[in-house]
């Protein structure tokens, strides 16, 4: 395997966990006494 | 108040709606928000935080009080409200995989007493969108 595919397979090991991350996605509230 | 919202850490964009009170908060990508945080933010500008909802997405694991709890951030974990659906995650509980839910963290208390905007957050699951083994 030469560097540019170690490289490629190290930036997408780096980069997909990130997106399926646990976390909070999306937060909608209510609320009262707004003039 | 929208302005108090947006100078929270993990905040992107607020969107306030004055017709019925709604308050759509987007989040940075890393989804790095502390929800306790935004309800006193809503608090400290003069307004009350009826309801809040979230959707959210992260591994089960058994809390110290023997109920299972959401934990999105190796610090950030908030307890299960017991019901039908989280039933249905109690035997996820430990293992790797992942659920998104959606759910009410925070409703204000009924009647006239008055809120506590420090009370620990629980979560309600209304909704079990996705598991992932």
């Amino acid at each position: 395997m030469n560097k540019r595919k170690l490289a490629l397979l190290l930036l997408l090991g780096s980069v997909l966990p990130a997106g399926s991350e646990a976390q909070i996605k999306h937060i909608e509230m209510r609320v009262e006494g707004m003039t | 108040m929208q302005q108090h919202l947006g100078r929270q850490d993990g905040v992107q964009k607020v969107d306030v709606s004055l017709l019925d009170g709604k308050v759509q908060v987007t989040l940075k990508e890393d989804g790095r928000v502390d929800p306790a945080r935004l309800i006193k933010a809503v608090y400290d500008s003069g307004v009350t935080v009826a309801e809040m909802d979230v959707t959210a997405r992260g591994h089960i694991v058994k809390d110290s009080a023997g109920g299972i709890a959401l934990q999105t951030q190796p610090n950030q974990s908030f307890a299960i409200v017991p019901n039908d659906l989280s039933k249905s995650l109690e035997s996820l509980a430990g293992t790797p995989a992942q659920v998104t839910v959606r759910g009410e963290l925070y409703k204000k208390p009924a009647g006239k007493k008055k809120p506590d905007p420090n009370a620990p957050l629980r979560l309600l699951i209304l909704e079990v969108v996705k598991k992932e083994p």
